[in-house]
């Protein structure tokens, strides 16, 4: 059951009988983007992202769409920004080590209010880790990595099929709330291969960021807005419109500004304009049981075990309601709470070492036994899980 | 391992300084050659405690495996600067940064251009394959004209992606750059060149004259999808008219 209806969705393509293809999540990243009208893409090597890459450098010169291969990280985000600031929906692919250099663009981004997807396919950390193992370490790395932890809306596929779905969502919240956006995918999922049901792929509407309509001489201000949660009218660089666009802190011309007190107004809209939209974005999957004495949380390649485990522990009798978190950031809480009616225990299943999304979800679950399931080095099994829960 | 040889003379043996371990890498590729003539040299110079090397992240993150010295392996590009570091606090240590195109001439540029400009007192080996080999076989910024590669499925445009950077030329103008060649590991001779190379490189060092480089341009035949001598015979036909093997820079006291 989708937590909301508009996130059911449409499926994109009207066919009564399946239309089954092989594929990576990876490639279904990419086939979700290109649905959702991404025309840009930069790209550097890395394992388990590369195939992202691969697939946009193939598929975008026969939209008429710009791929192009960068000589790393910091300019493959900075390339996506630029085209961003034409208007041209971006979207750049990355694991770990390369994460660690975007941050500088990524909070360019945030702070410009130019729209941005970054597909973030975890690997094993720290540092440069292990380029083929799984890993859901980068949870804080990736939402946190700004300086005044601003939120950056993310969301995490569990299926290569998911992938599409989650990666037009992305691109709808960037555009949305002119912002950077993350999928945040793993190892596990974008590089194996499996079941992709073309005829039942769901996509979220394409939109496109709201433009301002003609202004008088120069009167057009690059962040302008009457409260703090507005998202300001866009104007193309290169267009009818003078733009200013700074990454320093800045009014709501775009001039950089010390401690104005609009400029300290700026700087709050930049978060207040994501947190007002955050239960629109709230999206979780729940396979309920209405009597659910516990409840499992999990995401990304973890809610697949979950659900596995969920199965068994039914067959034993077990009354357990399993959700899996699509928008992890904002945190959905009104719909992890509302999940939570009626359980003692809740557990959160997620493959690092110090249980990073239960560290952030607990407070929700005042009063309730919240109990961590970590793996760490490897994917965490069904059994893993069927193990904590049934004691 | 051994070598006990009676009535016979002694022709060969492997460097001491390189491992016994048994290489990853792919038949005929010449990450391996090279690892093993820069050992030679360390041998022959008696400086294998004196040495320290910095590997990258690219096919030859192993190199610690098979180089008995003390050795380091940077982030991906970061080679030269962490060989600065390095050598800076122990000046009168050999080091040397070995490392990949990718690393050394795409996200290491910035690297690479600043430690030569300063003249950091390092060698610098720099393995052209002209692909990213270890992450699948990408274009890289020194893939050449028309090159198919994973990521430039109708060939490299330069148009679009620039002509492939000739890294070993660019650094040899600046003045921090003491001694500059370019090299390969193909074939008995180019291997003999590679070895005087790597030692005058070492000479220069003890002398404290500033940045030795040197280039190695080699093969990469699972990348480039060919059988180890297509790919050998490819890289003469094709990488050689562009990156000319050859010295670059040689100071006038080394002639
Ligand atoms: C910041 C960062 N980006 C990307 C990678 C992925 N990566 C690992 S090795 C490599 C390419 C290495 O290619 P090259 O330097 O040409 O050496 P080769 O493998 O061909 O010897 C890349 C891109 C990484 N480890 N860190």
């Amino acid at each position: 059951m989708d937590s909301r209806q508009q996130y059911a969705g449409m499926t994109i393509e009207n066919m009564s009988t399946p239309q089954i293809k092989i594929r990576t999540g990876n490639q279904m990243i990419a086939e979700g983007a290109l649905h959702a009208g991404c025309l840009f893409f930069a790209g550097y090597p890395i394992t388990p992202a590369s195939g992202i890459y691969k697939s946009m450098i193939e598929e975008l010169p026969k939209r008429n769409g710009v791929a192009i291969s960068s000589p790393d990280e910091i300019s493959a985000l900075a390339y996506c920004v630029g085209a961003s600031a034409r208007g041209v929906k971006a979207m750049t692919a990355t694991s770990g080590p390369g994460w660690s250099l975007m941050i500088e663009t990524v909070q360019y981004a945030l702070m410009t209010e130019l729209p941005v997807v970054i597909a973030m396919v975890q690997r094993l950390g720290p540092s440069t880790g292990g380029a083929t193992q799984g890993a859901q370490g980068d949870i804080f790395l990736t939402e946190y990595c700004t300086s005044g932890a601003y939120t950056i809306p993310m969301f995490a596929p569990s299926t290569a099929q998911e992938c599409f779905e989650v990666t037009t969502l992305a691109m709808f919240w960037a555009e949305e709330l002119r912002t950077p956006v993350i999928v945040l995918s793993d190892k596990e999922i974008g590089m194996t291969s499996e079941d992709v049901d073309f005829a039942s792929l769901k996509s979220f509407p394409v939109n496109h960021r709201k433009q301002i309509e003609n202004v008088n001489g120069n009167s057009y201000k690059t962040y302008d807005f009457k409260n703090l949660s507005d998202v300001p009218l866009f104007a193309p660089v290169g267009g009818k419109h003078k733009t200013t666009v700074t990454g320093s802190a800045h009014d709501k011309c775009g001039a950089l500004q010390k401690n104005s007190p609009e400029t300290i107004e700026v700087l709050r809209h930049l978060q207040r304009k994501i947190t007002s939209r955050a239960q629109e974005m709230a999206f979780i999957k729940t396979d309920d049981d209405p009597k659910a004495e516990i409840l499992l949380i999990s995401f990304g390649i973890t809610a697949r075990t979950a659900r596995e485990a969920v199965k068994q522990a039914r067959e034993q009798g077990i009354k357990v309601r399993l959700v899996n978190v699509i928008s992890l950031f904002p945190i959905p809480e009104a719909l992890l709470r509302n999940a939570a009616i009626g359980v003692h225990t809740v557990f959160v299943a997620e493959e690092n070492l110090t249980g990073q999304y239960r560290s952030v979800i607990q407070h929700l679950f005042e009063n309730k036994r919240v109990v961590g399931i970590n793996g760490f080095g490897k994917m965490i099994t069904p059994n893993d899980i069927l193990e904590c829960i049934t004691v | 391992m051994e070598t006990k040889i009676d009535s016979m003379e002694l022709v060969y043996a492997k460097p001491e300084t390189l491992t016994d371990t048994p290489m990853h890498y792919c038949p005929g590729c010449g990450h391996g050659v090279a690892h093993k003539i820069l050992m030679e040299v360390i041998d022959e110079m008696g400086i294998t405690e004196n040495t320290i090397g910095v590997a990258p992240v690219g096919c030859s993150v192993f190199a610690y495996m098979y180089m008995n010295v003390d050795m380091q392996e940077a982030a991906h590009g970061r080679a030269s600067a962490a060989a600065t570091g390095i050598k800076r606090v122990l000046p009168d240590k050999f080091v040397f940064s070995y490392q990949g195109d990718g690393d050394l001439a795409a996200i290491g540029t910035a690297e690479t251009i600043h430690t030569v400009n300063r003249g950091e007192n390092i060698l610098m080996v720099f393995i052209n394959n002209g692909i990213y080999g270890m992450t699948g076989g990408q274009m890289a910024p020194t893939s050449l004209a028309g090159m198919k590669t994973s990521t430039s499925p109708y060939g490299r445009d330069c148009a679009t992606m620039g002509t492939p950077i000739k890294m070993t030329e660019l650094i040899a103008n600046l003045p921090g750059a003491y001694y500059v060649t370019r090299q390969s590991v193909h074939t008995p001779a180019a291997v003999r060149k590679l070895k005087k190379a790597i030692k005058a490189s070492f000479e220069a060092q003890k002398q404290k004259k500033g940045t030795c480089f040197i280039e190695i341009v080699s093969n990469c035949p699972s990348g480039w999808k060919m059988t180890p001598l297509e790919s050998n015979d490819w890289m003469e036909k094709n990488m050689f008219p562009y990156y000319t093997p050859g010295d670059i820079k040689v100071p006038q006291e080394m002639k």
